[in-house]
């Protein structure tokens, strides 16, 4: 298993600028902490999650990854009833929530039901790869999806449930999802969306509506945050305030600045040239992860490095979006560099899958 | 390339261009919005966060301290502790609020919930001034400024305020804040003179907002010499340009603070002893009256007393006067409208605002008057009958009828030279003097034209520019002002009436005072000040005290040499300085032997003093309603001014009773007793000093 051949194949460019965002992440939540008692000591609590999280990436790259083809199933059967009974008995006993407690971390359910579902679609498509790409081989994929984000949805957790359905969506295009069910299924997304409005959250409502609106009577609220990241963003100006010295991340008027608004902390500290750095290293790694999966030795391992490209790019743009209010707020994490253990070490899993692939694609 | 499109995945490399694109579409996008907002307006956004960061605060300066003559403290700051909460503090918690809630109504007695929450109540809502529980209060707060300490209840005691900040750890968000406010320990005593301060208004706040003051925060001089003297009183607030969190918590100076200046002290002229004296004598002479009379006749009156030689105003009671205690904090509406409904006007310094007929006070303006024209020589005798009959005309072809002029003692006088007609208050020689009388008196008298002269020469009709706000001028009425306003033309009866302080006449007790002190002064008519001396806020004095002097009627000529139809000719003159001292003969005669001699006698004043008496009829609106304006009985004003000693004089005092009846015998025995009070006080304050063997003055 540690044959020095595997890591020729070892991508350390992607590896590199995984890392790199990671450290980099762990020294703007540093920044982020701007005095508050509440956040002190998150930067090394990131820094232990990067630890984990990178032993984890070399960890996975040296199993050969078809390995989890051979134990899709079980691992299906028992993320679902995983999902279930942590609703089940999370509900029971503290209300809605959407992590689990288990002592030494905090787990997110639905990063796990991310982690899963590419596992599980990428075997579906794999063994599926040859049948017609008809109605019943869409709805199997979707079967597989249903049985995981329902158990999100009813967190209720919209945004993660979206970016299971986007996953599911882009692996279904990837896999060959004839343009006239595009079509078909961009329509079904709209009237969804309509029909299930007015049966959402009221907050989640009102981050839409103040969003369309751009509503700037919402002084105390999402919009607050909303227009205190533009303020943070803007005045970062061209080469940004400098480490540390960003007054709205350091006075505290840009909120939630180590997790959901970290882009415009980096923005304001860092400057155009900074942000634009960062969004580079994300593209690069999207683009190193999506290389992989046209390397790879066979459809499964394609769909895997594919899957979670998507994760890394649908997350990265959502978050960002947010940040740069051209889409409503929602909780989705910048990849590698916010604050959260469960995130990120998920995405650093999905990157020890996608240097497994990239290892052991002629091998077997 | 080649090779990748061979590997055997499957997938169609068009599916992969599509994901490229729209990767290339997200991310260009991206970056030019980023370019937007850092680029193109990173300026604005930088300006922004600084206003998020930077913050002008306002440091309060402190408002000047007044005393009276003696270091008595008249109005001062005090702090006073108001309950704030400040909704952003408060822990997210639920319960916990609920048991901050619970504890802190236990404490401050306001409830934990009360009253209904609309638009309209939470826009109605004035801090201090409501009946809304905590959490209401808590939830306009929270809607409003979250940041900001919204009062849930003021001026609590600083047993309250203690307990309250030792609740800090178990309590957060409940603190208190300082409030300096004013406190006035004479009260209602002092309160037509001090005043008293009100919140900056829509009227002044572009004024004051200038000046660096702010609306809602400080408060400005409202009434009184807190109005007056507002400039010198005020200081000016210091700025400091902060940095602050989201919090609103300051961090730091951006650049050096500009230090709040604190407003100057005022010493005033007022002896507080005295004019608890001056107050006392008033209304236990109003009481007296009342309950011998068996009913209500008078509710209200003025004392003045003033140093003539300097102008001081010594004392300024203008009786019912309020309670500016009540107006420190907020000016509670029911408490003002209750003040400006009541008929006896409290809110109004009558001293210098009532607009009065004088009375017989007014004849000292027609006895010099006619002594400086050559009218009268002093010993010429005039036949003072109780009645004298003229022929009114209004105009030189009016063949005009016989018109009765009474004196007020229908037995009259006999025989009266100026002495005897000042002493004795006689109506039928002034008459005579002021409108001339057959051959006795010929050609007109003095007439009102030179009447006018001698009225203003003493100072009536004209504000004084004493400190004081709402200073009324009085009307020395004249035949252009009749036909102006009454349109009619004058007559000699109107001269008559005129020369003896009624009919069109009318003065505020202040120029009554001043005219007096004009004579008692030998003719020099200094300026009525309450400001003693002006000390910074480390004591230093700044503007020391200097009389000023306004004109001198022997050395100034402020007379103008009339012609016959009343036009000045342009020359001017002076009155002499014996007419002065006959004034104040006359004067001093009325305590020995006049109108006043009765009240006077037995008492040390009728060795020391001189007065003149006065009763003014009057039908105003007041007696007009309660019907009191009887043909031949008219209402009258109880007038008398007294100063002390006749031949040096340090005090002139004026005592006015609203509907008082005689002056002789309500009024001058006010004066008596401030005279004493004064003359007392003085011995008082010479044995304190030690001087003790001075009371040359005091007999």
């Amino acid at each position: 298993m540690f044959r020095r051949e595997i890591w020729r194949h070892f991508d350390f460019f992607l590896f590199g600028a995984v890392v790199f965002l990671c450290v980099f992440g762990i020294i703007m939540i540093r920044s982020a902490v701007a005095g508050n008692v509440n956040l002190l000591g998150i930067d090394q609590r990131q820094a232990q999650f990067v630890g984990i999280g990178i032993a984890i990436v070399i960890l996975l790259s040296v199993i050969d990854y078809r390995f989890w083809a051979s134990i899709s199933k079980p691992l299906f059967i028992v993320t679902v009833a995983f999902l279930a009974v942590i609703l089940i008995i999370g509900q029971a006993s503290f209300g809605a929530q959407r992590w689990l407690d288990v002592g030494f971390a905090v787990i997110q359910p639905a990063e796990i039901a991310k982690i899963v579902l590419i596992l599980v679609l990428a075997d579906y498509f794999a063994r599926a790869e040859n049948s017609k790409k008809d109605i019943k081989w869409m709805v199997r994929s979707f079967l597989l999806l249903v049985s995981i984000v329902v158990w999100v949805l009813l967190q209720p957790n919209l945004s993660n449930s979206i970016v299971l359905m986007v996953i599911w969506f882009s692996m279904l295009w990837i896999a060959g999802l004839p343009t006239r069910y595009v079509l078909i299924l961009g329509g079904a997304a709209i009237v969804l969306f309509v029909v299930a409005f007015p049966s959402l959250e009221p907050y989640q409502q009102g981050r839409i509506l103040d969003f369309i609106t751009q509503n700037p009577e919402a002084t105390h609220g999402n919009m607050y945050n909303v227009n205190q990241a533009k303020i943070a963003i803007g005045s970062g100006g061209l080469f940004g305030q400098g480490y540390g010295n960003g007054s709205q991340v350091q006075l505290r008027f840009l909120q939630v600045r180590h997790t959901d608004y970290i882009f415009s902390a980096i923005a304001e500290e860092f400057g155009f040239v900074g942000a634009l750095t960062v969004i580079g290293m994300l593209v690069f790694i999207i683009l190193r992860c999506l290389r992989i999966a046209r390397k790879a030795g066979d459809v499964y391992g394609a769909m895997i490095s594919y899957g979670f490209a998507i994760l890394i790019f649908f997350q990265t743009i959502v978050n960002i979006g947010v940040n740069l209010n051209v889409i409503p707020v929602t909780g989705l994490t910048l990849p590698f560099i916010s604050y959260g253990g469960s995130s990120l070490v998920s995405l650093l899993i999905g990157i020890g899958f996608i240097e497994s692939v990239a290892v052991h694609h002629n091998i077997g | 390339m080649k090779n990748i499109e061979s590997q055997p995945t499957g997938f169609e490399n068009w599916r992969y261009r599509v994901i490229y694109i729209l990767l290339g579409v997200v991310f260009v996008f991206f970056a030019i919005r980023l370019f937007d907002l850092q680029i193109v307006n990173g300026a604005d956004y930088k300006a922004q966060a600084e206003e998020n960061r930077l913050k002008e605060i306002s440091v309060q300066t402190t408002r000047g301290t007044i005393y009276d003559r003696n270091g008595y403290v008249l109005a001062q700051n005090v702090p006073s502790y108001d309950v704030v909460i400040t909704p952003a503090n408060l822990p997210g918690d639920a319960g916990t609020v609920e048991r901050i809630y619970r504890e802190l109504s236990d404490l401050i007695g306001v409830p934990v919930t009360n009253g209904t929450l609309t638009d309209e109540t939470a826009k109605a809502f004035t801090a201090c001034q409501t009946d809304f529980g905590i959490k209401e209060i808590y939830t306009i707060g929270d809607t409003n400024a979250p940041f900001s300490p919204v009062k849930v209840k003021c001026n609590v005691d600083e047993k309250t305020a203690l307990l309250v900040k030792s609740h800090a750890s178990d309590w957060p968000g409940v603190g208190i804040e300082v409030e300096s406010i004013r406190s006035y320990p004479t009260g209602s005593l002092t309160a037509a003179v001090v005043g008293f301060t009100g919140p900056i208004t829509a009227e002044t706040k572009a004024e004051y907002e200038a000046l660096g003051f702010i609306a809602g925060r400080d408060k400005v001089g409202f009434s009184g010499v807190e109005l007056t003297m507002d400039e010198v009183l005020r200081g000016t607030n210091g700025t400091r340009l902060v940095e602050v969190d989201n919090a609103g918590k300051v961090l730091k100076d951006v650049r050096a603070p500009v230090e709040p200046v604190a407003g100057n002290n005022l010493e005033l002229t007022i002896d507080t002893r005295l004019q608890s004296a001056a107050e006392a004598a008033l209304t236990y002479e109003m009481d007296w009256w009342n309950t011998h009379l068996g009913k209500i006749r008078s509710q209200n009156g003025v004392v003045i007393a003033m140093n003539p030689k300097t102008g001081e105003i010594l004392a300024m009671v203008s009786y019912p006067t309020y309670e500016n205690n009540r107006m420190t904090r907020v000016i509670p509406a029911y408490y003002y409208n209750q003040l400006s409904q009541d008929p006896l006007h409290p809110m109004l310094n009558h001293a210098i605002s009532a607009e009065l007929p004088p009375g017989s006070v007014y004849k000292m303006a027609a006895a010099i008057g006619a002594l400086n024209e050559g009218v009268v020589t002093p010993d010429e005798q005039i036949e003072c009958p109780g009645m004298i009959t003229v022929t009114e005309k209004y105009s030189t072809n009016d063949p005009g009828r016989q018109q009765p002029y009474y004196s007020y003692d229908r037995t009259g006088h006999g025989i009266c030279d100026f002495l005897k007609g000042v002493s004795l208050s006689d109506d039928v020689y002034f008459y005579k003097i002021g409108g001339g009388f057959q051959d006795e008196v010929p050609n007109g008298g003095l007439n009102v034209w030179r009447l006018q002269q001698y009225a203003q020469a003493l100072g009536y009709g004209a504000v004084s520019g004493i400190e004081l706000p709402g200073e009324a001028q009085g009307l020395v009425p004249d035949p252009t002002w009749k036909r102006i306003n009454q349109f009619e033309n004058w007559s000699v009866g109107d001269t008559y009436i005129a020369t003896i302080g009624q009919g069109y006449v009318l003065s505020t007790p202040l120029q009554v005072l001043e005219s007096f002190a004009t004579l008692a002064n030998n003719g020099a008519h200094m300026k009525p000040t309450l400001i003693k001396e002006i000390t910074d806020a480390q004591g230093n004095v700044i503007k020391p005290f200097t009389p000023q002097l306004l004109w001198d009627i022997t050395k100034d000529p402020v007379i103008n040499v009339l012609d016959d139809t009343g036009k000045p000719t342009g020359e001017k003159k002076t009155v002499e300085p014996w007419v002065i001292d006959y004034a104040k003969q006359g004067m001093r005669e009325v305590v020995v032997s006049g109108t006043a001699s009765k009240i006077f006698k037995d008492t040390d004043l009728e060795l020391q003093s001189a007065g003149k008496t006065g009763t003014a009829e009057y039908c105003d609106n007041v007696a007009q309603a309660k019907d009191l304006c009887k043909p031949e009985a008219w209402p009258t004003h109880a007038w008398y001014t007294g100063y002390a000693p006749y031949d040096n004089p340090e005090i002139v005092v004026t005592a006015f009773v609203y509907n008082g009846g005689e002056g002789a015998s309500v009024a001058a025995p006010i004066v008596q007793k401030v005279l004493q009070a004064y003359f007392d006080l003085k011995a008082m304050d010479s044995a304190a000093a030690g001087t003790g063997t001075d009371t040359g003055t005091n007999p």
